[in-house]
């Protein structure tokens, strides 16, 4: 017999009696979900990698971008926090966007975004890889053939290839594995960023300039003042200078396409698990995502500010500009040090040793090696979940026996992701598809916002049923308002990304038509895979229309 | 040849058992197969006091008057909840002892088994639908005379049972789990218990093995790991295999067409081990969906077709 178990919502008396029964397990770690929402926003990857290009907004007040891209990501948050609470055991945009959308519509939106754009994160994740370990690491240690190696398009596709084989170790071992390599990686990499904090915040800007200039002659032959050569080879660039005070707002919302390839993901671990005691719950999911993304602004705004500090903004902002333009803008003029302006490695220099700064890019590698494993795992579960649903053949679902390898998932995210690392390698002219990879998976966040706005009047029996059932403003469901203006959000950068008059973010439908075809034609092979699978399911006797038909419950 | 509809887990959902049974003529279906855990995990307690009752559902607490609570318990039943009219002093009652509370447990989950078998005869007596139900092991074993009793449901548990010329044997025993419930056993007992059904399946390829628990190692058995107080672990994304390796000897040795399970609600899937397909449709009883497989089975071809559905 098994124990029976009381539970309470309120101090005052009992309003729930719970049995034992298999499933019933208490609230995950709030930490643990906040950890995974946290390496999503990752600060160091993503983030150094992101604000590397806001040069091209020079009058863009950083601080108030990242200020503002929480505060409206925080919308983002709550929709997918209360998404979750409606539909937990499901959640995941495949699954809610074919639920409330449509299965056709769901398909096509989802495995584009989820499956067909993470193709091109591999190439992106190398390229991190590549400037933030692979490049300053030789440097460091005196190896320039090796870092050069890495910028030529064999070492760019050798690094693509590196991602591609960690990726897939991490899916064979598992998450349980992988979770605890990633507290590893949290904890020293939090370390790391300690040493890197407290070194920008206890040297001078002329403490900075000598460091830099020392290394510079060191490491790269560089002779003479390299800070100053650096903010003149981003002038003869055609840089005009960034002044860190500057406050306009226009400037502010141009910012905000660019944060987003590192801000837009705290809900990237919007799909949980397990059935909480009690009841559904939205606090689980929000305050996890809430504070990844919250800690990280803050640790970003740190940041920032001690490079204002220490480095000094506008050199910062030409340093990053002399590096972009030598590799995307013809003509202009290679910059003294000759390697992508990584902050973690202009700390280091501020100590004169070349141990200590190899072992500070190592331990700031792990911010790298704690967060890309988890690349392919949205993928493979809505490659899964379509299989499941027949639209994919049933082998896209099979896992090895022995080791639980999900080979057929992982075979159709690895083959085509090594196609796409090598046009990203040796065909310079398709770079604006990889910039775009931000903006498909912000189209994909925007379907599924869609979904939770219309959710109230479409699936009114999941919302009538939900806990959020009641949260009104003026008598209009709290989830349609959030879901508006995260929409509104998400539009307004996806207007700006497609057709930015100056074309600042290297991707708009003019500028660069490469692109626009390859999204296009994802997404047509996303429907002619539904219309062809709607087909053959057909003559087999089965009909995928009916996947998430409504049994009437009366 | 028979179409069955499988959907297990339903943990005292009343919208998805009026969607079970509905489901027969919405897909076509001849055989309904409801694959055990019928019953509800949660009492929601309807405090009267002056004349109102006092309840908390999704956290909020609300009051509804005499006339109109009767909606509010159905409202409850829809969501897999038991309702329970109680005085402040039975309330206080409940709260302080366990067996008051086991005892109460198990009728209000009696009566439920009893309302969803006279729905099951209201809906679907004299149509030719075969339904069979094998409780779960978060079952009490009660449940299986309240099911011996109903009209128009067949109970599974440790039987054969012919269905237009396939063989299917079920059970809803479990190997154990940190929950302790009503029916798990270690895994050489569980061992015992299917052979000494699977044995006496004449042919393999007509036979259907109808076994709540999962086979191990399968992708049907993937669950959040949990520690020692029952708290997720990684913020639940960490998967372990939890399914039974007696019902994956089982499946090895006498490759059945077909398996269905449960148990674990979150692994969805279908998978083949040798030549049998092994399917479990996952369970979202609380939102209400039912989650399903619908299997075609034709003497000739074996499986004819099979989908997963959400309904």
């Amino acid at each position: 017999m098994a124990e029976t178990t009381m539970g309470s919502a309120g101090p005052a008396r009992p309003s729930l009696f719970l049995r034992n029964a298999t499933g019933l397990v208490k609230a995950w770690s709030t930490f643990d979900a906040f950890v995974y929402s946290f390496w999503s926003v990752n600060l160091i990857t993503l983030g150094l990698y992101g604000m590397s290009f806001v040069y091209t907004v020079p009058d863009g007040q950083l601080l108030a971008g990242i200020l503002l891209f929480g505060v409206l990501t925080t919308f983002l948050v709550i929709t997918y926090a209360m998404l979750v609470s409606v539909m937990p055991r499901t959640g995941g945009d495949y699954a809610w966007q074919s639920r409330v959308l449509g299965g056709g519509l769901g398909f096509v939106l989802s495995i584009t975004g989820w499956w067909f754009t993470l193709f091109l994160w591999a190439p992106i994740y190398a390229n991190i890889l590549v400037v933030q370990f692979f490049s300053p690491l030789a440097y460091t240690l005196g190896s320039s053939g090796v870092a050069t190696f890495f910028t030529s398009p064999n070492g760019i596709f050798v690094s693509c290839l590196i991602v591609l084989a960690f990726v897939s170790v991490v899916v064979t071992m598992g998450m349980e594995t992988y979770a605890r390599i990633q507290k590893i990686c949290f904890w020293i990499g939090l370390g790391g960023l300690v040493v890197v904090c407290g070194l920008l915040l206890f040297a001078s800007q002329s403490d900075f300039q000598s460091a830099y200039n020392r290394e510079a002659a060191s490491l790269f032959g560089a002779s003479g003042n390299a800070y100053q050569a650096t903010i003149d080879a981003a002038a003869k660039g055609g840089f005009a200078g960034s002044d860190f005070g500057h406050f306009a707002f226009g400037p502010i919302l141009l910012l905000l396409p660019w944060l987003a390839f590192y801000l837009l993901w705290p809900n990237w671990g919007a799909t949980l698990y397990g059935e909480v005691r009690g009841a559904k719950d939205i606090r689980k999911p929000f305050w996890s995502m809430f504070w990844g993304l919250w800690v990280t602004v803050a640790l970003v705004a740190l940041v920032v500010l001690l490079i204002v500090k220490t480095i000094g903004w506008n050199f910062y902002q030409a340093a990053n500009a002399a590096y972009w333009n030598s590799i995307f803008v013809a003509g202009s003029p290679a910059p003294p040090v000759p390697i992508w302006p990584y902050p973690v490695m202009f700390a280091g220099w501020l100590i004169d040793n070349s141990f200590f700064q190899a072992v500070l890019i190592i331990v700031m590698g792990l911010w790298f090696f704690g967060w890309a494993g988890t690349l392919f795992l949205s993928s493979t579960r809505v490659i899964f979940a379509a299989a499941f649903d027949r639209v994919l053949p049933s082998w896209a679902a099979n896992i090895s026996a022995k080791r639980r390898v999900p080979y057929g998932s992982l075979i159709l995210m690895i083959v085509p992701s090594i196609v796409i690392s090598a046009i990203y390698a040796y065909k310079p002219s398709f770079t604006s598809v990889f910039l775009d990879a931000t903006a498909v998976l912000a189209l994909t966040f925007f379907a599924t916002v869609v979904a939770a706005i219309i959710l109230p009047w479409r699936r009114k029996d999941l919302y009538d049923a939900s806990p959020i059932a009641s949260w009104k403003v003026a008598g209009v469901p709290a989830i349609t308002v959030v879901g508006v203006i995260t929409g509104l959000f998400l539009l307004f950068m996806l207007y700006e990304w497609s057709f930015n008059a100056a074309d600042l973010y290297g991707t708009t439908f003019q500028a660069t038509p490469n692109s626009v075809y390859y999204f296009l034609a994802t997404y047509i092979v996303a429907v002619v895979i539904y219309v062809a699978a709607r087909i053959i399911r057909k003559n087999q006797g089965i009909d995928l229309a009916r996947i998430h038909h409504e049994i009437p419950v009366e | 040849m028979p179409k069955i509809f499988f959907a297990t887990d339903l943990h005292g959902s009343e919208t998805c058992w009026r969607k079970f049974l509905n489901a027969a003529r919405f897909y076509d279906c001849d055989v309904l197969i409801c694959g055990g855990d019928m019953t509800g995990k949660a009492i929601i307690p309807l405090v009267e006091e002056d004349g109102h009752f006092t309840y908390t559902l999704s956290a909020d607490q609300q009051q509804v008057s005499a006339a109109g609570v009767g909606e509010v318990e159905a409202h409850i039943r829809r969501k897999g909840y038991y309702p329970l009219r109680v005085t402040p002093e039975r309330l206080a009652e409940l709260d302080e002892s366990s067996q008051v509370r086991a005892d109460t447990f198990r009728q209000v989950m009696l009566d439920g088994v009893q309302r969803w078998m006279d729905l099951a005869d209201e809906k679907l007596a004299g149509t030719g639908v075969r339904i069979f139900v094998c409780p779960g092991n978060d079952d009490e074993f009660e449940v299986d005379d309240v099911i011996r009793r109903a009209k128009s449901v067949e109970l599974g548990e440790g039987r054969l049972v012919d269905i237009d010329g396939f063989t299917m044997i079920s059970s809803g025993w479990s190997n154990p789990t940190p929950w302790n419930t009503h029916r798990e056993e270690s895994e050489e007992k569980l061992a015992e218990r299917i052979d000494a059904m699977a044995s006496q399946v004449k042919d393999p390829r007509t036979a259907v093995f109808n076994l709540h628990c999962p086979p191990y190692r399968s992708g049907l058995d993937e669950a959040p790991a949990i520690d020692a107080d029952l708290k997720l672990m990684h913020g639940g994304r960490a998967l372990r295999p939890v399914g039974s390796k007696a019902v994956r000897d089982a499946i090895d040795r006498y490759q059945p067409l077909l398996s269905l399970h449960g148990h674990i609600h979150e692994s969805k899937g279908a998978v083949t081990l040798g030549k049998t397909l092994c399917i479990n449709p996952g369970s979202a009883y609380e939102e209400g969906m039912l989650m399903a497989a619908i299997i075609g089975l034709d003497t000739k071809k074996g499986i004819k077709s099979y989908q997963l559905v959400n309904g």
